[in-house]
């Protein structure tokens, strides 16, 4: 494991030495974002070659000399790694020319140190080994992140996000703790090994306790809530990494967990896939309404966990009932939808950076026109709305295909578990349709059209923001028309799983990646012997250029143009019972009319019933229990004393 | 080899059946009608023109029409034409398909909102939202001839005596699926009930008026990948509908195109006879082909246990 240390502390080192250098900007920038880059490249290079020969490798620190904490790393965390690593020097180089504009020196600096911690910690935590070692990673994981989503903290709706998502992976954490602690008192051991051998009724414990901790940390319906909060809060690079890796370690965590409890019961397939189906569907119709680009990109964040956890569930469901073609293919789907949802998220919310950083806002409808001032960002946020809602030939799709094909495997099965993939196909076809909705939304009235305000008139600068975008929007091409190796690494990984299955043979399954390469490649010949044709008929002809056909109106203004609200009005229309919407409209009445004004907003319904059903009811509880903090001295002596007498009897 | 004449066949005769629905309606209203082969003049007149673009457009507006007929060409490949095995075939095929037809719907939409035009902004939300609907139905559909056939391809479920086996398995929920996919076929290409063709006013259309600053070699690319996309489906609806064969190549083939004339006309009928559904009440209509796909499945699971 040296190469992954080493890399690790190139990392660190990147985070550290900004904090010597905030007298000079541009070279404390420079030396932030080079090392943590060269860092995750080798990172990367060490992981994807871990994947090729796959050997589980272990390291062992001594923590204080007293508690032994150890790091594995297997093909499985190796698989993470990658994703972590490539997301992580793509964002640390955009980082270079996205915080040029910060007059606060020592607070870039800062950003630094939080960022490499957050890359560090990440990574350990897809390789911790006991449970020590994971908590205390993922520790470090929720804080430093909590540092850089509160980075702007003078705005008081930053503070708000910030808290929120403290209390939220506070929360999980809670939850992930009750979890290793009924294993603990099981097995009396921090090793994840030998939890195998606990009872169901407790395995199925811990399991519902990790996966709602797990969850709080993915973005799980209902329990995102922080998401679409912290998101526009961060830096842009920090949403990137968050959402497109951080929010991952969740979907780890299940995995881990899932292969540790070695439990084949069909129970957690099918709760993982129910989970996957309401936060895939619902992350999707919430993107439809969001006014604010990051909001819409952090729900669809929440909808492409759901899609991972549907693969997971399937390939679950697909063990339990002895399927292995449908169970390598939902496992190896849902791991190949993280890594592609990491390569395009990341994309997309650097994409929504440059817009932010250049435009100073990331209003929808204030938005327009962008791709003429913006090639290289319209052009790459283009691929990435393409490849989010599963379009071929982009990656995508590959995922996408490869769930489909698995659960299609459980139609054939028995009750519930034909419902279940029954519903996971519907649920697929509508979450696909629905991301192309809120994608063609945000493309189009973001970077098409005309300009809705002036701000939006900006161009793009700064190369190392654009050049982390050619790179992530060139892998989500690269991996849409040659999956057969991604898919190998992602078969690599699903081999820790404890399926039972041995060496998982690579045949049938390179077989649907290839046909996918062959119809791209087809696909793309028809493509270019149509554009050929195409400047057949135009040559020698004559092209014009005019304004937009009006129907008959004459002095169209930008301002009349569709706005994204209108664009998702008729569907959420649709959907309206799960996505309510509050109008803020006075009618028009009298001869003279005064003037009047439309308001729209979603109301996020899992924050609404959460605030009542789960703050109300403690606010009260806690506000009935004020007496006992009353700020006497003597008493609160007396309850230390209280405690440790109830500790010696009775523990 | 026939399968690539069939092919080359269907990319020829594609505007030709469409001007059969133009035929049954001029009769119902009691004209003479345009020439069969209005379309192919049509055509000819586009091809032989220039283009303007609007000066809000980028390259994303000339894409527009390339994807559209590029993707239509696409599933033609894989449609099992008369019985005949498709050029392309494999296990998910369809899948792929479906998601062929979300890529040219993705440039189409973006296309359209490339010209900053309020009206095609409005055609492009519907646009949006109602084949959401058609792919559930669809995937439903798919969900179906899988516990029928455990198969996951068109040439599965729509070559040789293949469809006859459905009817064979499925029996009456069958006729369900027939209309939930005449639904899906009328939806899907922007005819009536979902959307009129022939309107005049703009705040009524859906796929007209994503088209509108269109012009010349583009407008046809446009056209021809609506042709060839609604002979796709006429094509599955025809095989599900007369599923027999006779082992005799040159019957099988008049056969088929004459029941492929059949399902034209009665889109052309069903054009004479019913308005546009207001708006609000599409997704409705839309959500019965869902339904009775959701129905057939329902039943014929009883009957195979």
């Amino acid at each position: 494991m040296q190469p992954f240390f080493l890399s690790l502390l190139i990392i660190s080192c990147g985070g550290i030495l900004p904090l010597f250098l905030w007298r000079r900007p541009l070279l404390m920038r420079g030396a932030g974002a080079t090392l943590i880059a060269a860092g995750s490249l080798l990172g990367l290079v060490d992981a994807a070659r871990q994947l090729y020969a796959p050997v589980a490798v272990t390291a062992t620190v001594d923590l204080l000399n007293t508690v032994p904490i150890t790091f594995t790393s297997d093909s499985l965390s190796a698989f993470f790694l990658v994703a972590i690593f490539a997301v992580s020097g793509l964002t640390a180089v955009y980082s270079f020319h996205y915080m040029d504009k910060s007059d606060h020196a020592v607070r870039t600096a800062v950003h630094y140190l939080f960022f490499s911690l957050l890359i560090a910690a990440m990574a350990l935590v897809v390789t911790a080994d006991d449970m020590i070692a994971f908590l205390l990673c993922w520790e470090i994981m929720s804080l430093s992140s909590f540092f850089l989503v509160v980075y702007s903290y003078e705005k008081e709706q930053n503070r708000r996000a910030a808290f929120l998502y403290a209390v939220f992976s506070q929360v999980g954490a809670m939850f992930i703790l009750a979890a290793f602690g009924v294993m603990y008192a099981c097995t009396e051991s921090f090793a994840f090994a030998g939890a195998s051998g606990m009872p169901a009724a407790i395995k199925l414990l811990v399991f519902i306790l990790a996966m709602v901790g797990f969850g709080s940390k993915a973005g799980l319906f209902p329990l995102h809530i922080w998401l679409p909060q912290a998101h526009p809060a961060a830096p842009s690079h920090i949403s990137a990494l968050m959402s497109g890796v951080m929010i991952k370690t969740g979907i780890y965590g299940i995995i881990r967990l899932y292969a540790i409890l070695e439990w084949h019961a069909p129970v957690l397939g099918q709760i993982v896939l129910a989970a996957g189906l309401v936060s895939g569907v619902m992350g999707v119709i919430y993107a439809l309404g969001q006014k604010d680009l990051k909001k819409v990109l952090a729900f669809s964040s929440v909808e492409n966990v759901g899609i991972i956890l549907i693969g997971m569930g399937v390939g679950m469901i697909g063990v339990s009932a002895g399927k292995p073609i449908m169970a390598v293919l939902g496992f190896a789907g849902g791991l190949l939808h993280v890594l592609n949802h990491a390569l395009f998220k990341s994309l997309l919310f650097m994409g929504a950076g440059m817009v932010l950083h250049r435009t100073g806002t990331g209003v929808i409808d204030h938005l327009g026109g962008l791709i003429k001032r913006m090639p290289i960002t319209g052009t790459t946020f283009l691929i990435g709305a393409l490849a989010i809602p599963g379009l071929p030939p982009f990656n995508g799709f590959v995922s996408e295909f490869l769930i489909y094909i698995g659960a299609f495997n459980g139609i054939a099965l028995g009750k519930t578990n034909f419902v279940l993939s029954l519903l996971a196909i519907v649920g697929m076809a509508l979450i696909g349709g629905l991301a192309l909705a809120a994608f063609t939304r945000v493309f189009g009235i973001v970077f098409q059209g005309e300009p809705r305000s002036p701000s939006a008139q900006a161009i793009e600068q700064g190369p190392t923001m654009l050049l982390p975008m050619i790179v992530a929007a060139a892998a989500c091409v690269v991996i849409g028309v040659f999956p057969t190796a991604f898919l190998t690494m992602a078969i690599q990984a699903v081999e820790p799983l404890q399926l039972g299955y041995g060496r998982i043979p690579l045949t049938p399954f390179i077989q649907i990646t290839a046909t996918i390469t062959r119809a791209a490649v087809v696909l793309f010949a028809v493509f270019l012997i149509l554009l050929a044709l195409r400047k057949l008929l135009y040559s020698g002809k004559t092209v014009t250029r005019s304004g937009t056909w009006g129907c008959g109106f004459t002095q169209p203004s930008a301002r009349m143009q569709y706005t994204g609200s209108s664009y998702a009005a008729s569907i959420l229309a649709f959907f309206k019972p799960l996505v309510p919407i509050e109008e803020d409209h006075p009618p028009v009445i009298g001869r003279f009319p005064v003037k009047t004004h439309y308001q729209s907003r979603t109301r996020d319904i899992a924050e609404h019933q959460m605030d009542r059903l789960i703050v109300k009811p403690v606010l009260f509880l806690f506000d009935k229990l004020r007496w006992l903090q009353h700020g006497d001295i003597h008493l609160y002596i007396g309850y230390i004393l209280l405690a440790i007498v109830v500790a010696l009897f009775f523990v | 080899m026939q399968s690539v004449v069939l092919l080359v066949s269907a990319l020829l005769l594609a505007p030709l059946y469409s001007a059969m629905i133009l035929k049954v309606k001029a009769f119902f209203g009691g004209k003479k009608g345009p020439p069969l082969l209005i379309n192919y003049y049509t055509l000819i007149k586009l091809f032989k023109k220039g283009s303007v673009y609007s000066t809000s457009t980028t390259l994303i507006f000339k894409l527009g029409p390339l994807v559209s007929l590029c993707t239509a060409v696409m599933i033609l490949l894989f449609l099992p034409i008369a019985g005949h095995p498709p050029l392309i075939s494999f296990n998910g095929d369809i899948i792929l398909v479906i998601y062929l037809m979300a890529l040219a719907r993705f440039f189409t939409i973006a296309a359209a909102l490339d010209t900053a035009s309020p009206f095609e902004g409005m055609g492009a939300a519907r646009e949006a939202f109602f084949p959401i609907i058609c792919e559930a139905a669809l995937f439903m559909m798919l969900i179906l001839f899988y516990i029928l056939t455990g198969e996951l391809n068109l040439a599965a479920y729509f070559a040789g005596a293949q469809p006859l086996g459905l009817w064979q398995s499925a029996g009456a929920p069958l006729l369900f699926v027939v209309l939930a996919l005449f639904i899906v076929m009328l939806t899907e290409n922007a005819r009536v009930p979902v959307d009129d063709p022939a309107t005049h006013l703009e705040l009524t259309m859906i796929h007209e008026v994503m088209v509108l600053d269109h012009s010349g070699p583009d407008f046809a690319f446009i056209e021809l990948g609506a042709f060839y996309k609604l002979f796709f489906y006429a094509t599955l609806v025809a095989r599900l509908l007369c599923p027999w064969t006779f082992d005799v190549p040159l019957l099988d083939l008049i056969f088929f195109f004459g029941v492929l004339c059949l399902v034209y006309m009665a889109i052309g009928v069903t054009e004479s006879v019913m308005a546009r559904y207001r708006m609000d009440k599409v997704p409705q209509f839309v959500l019965t082909s869902f339904a009775l796909v959701f129905f057939a499945t329902v039943i014929t699971l009883e009957f195979i246990k």
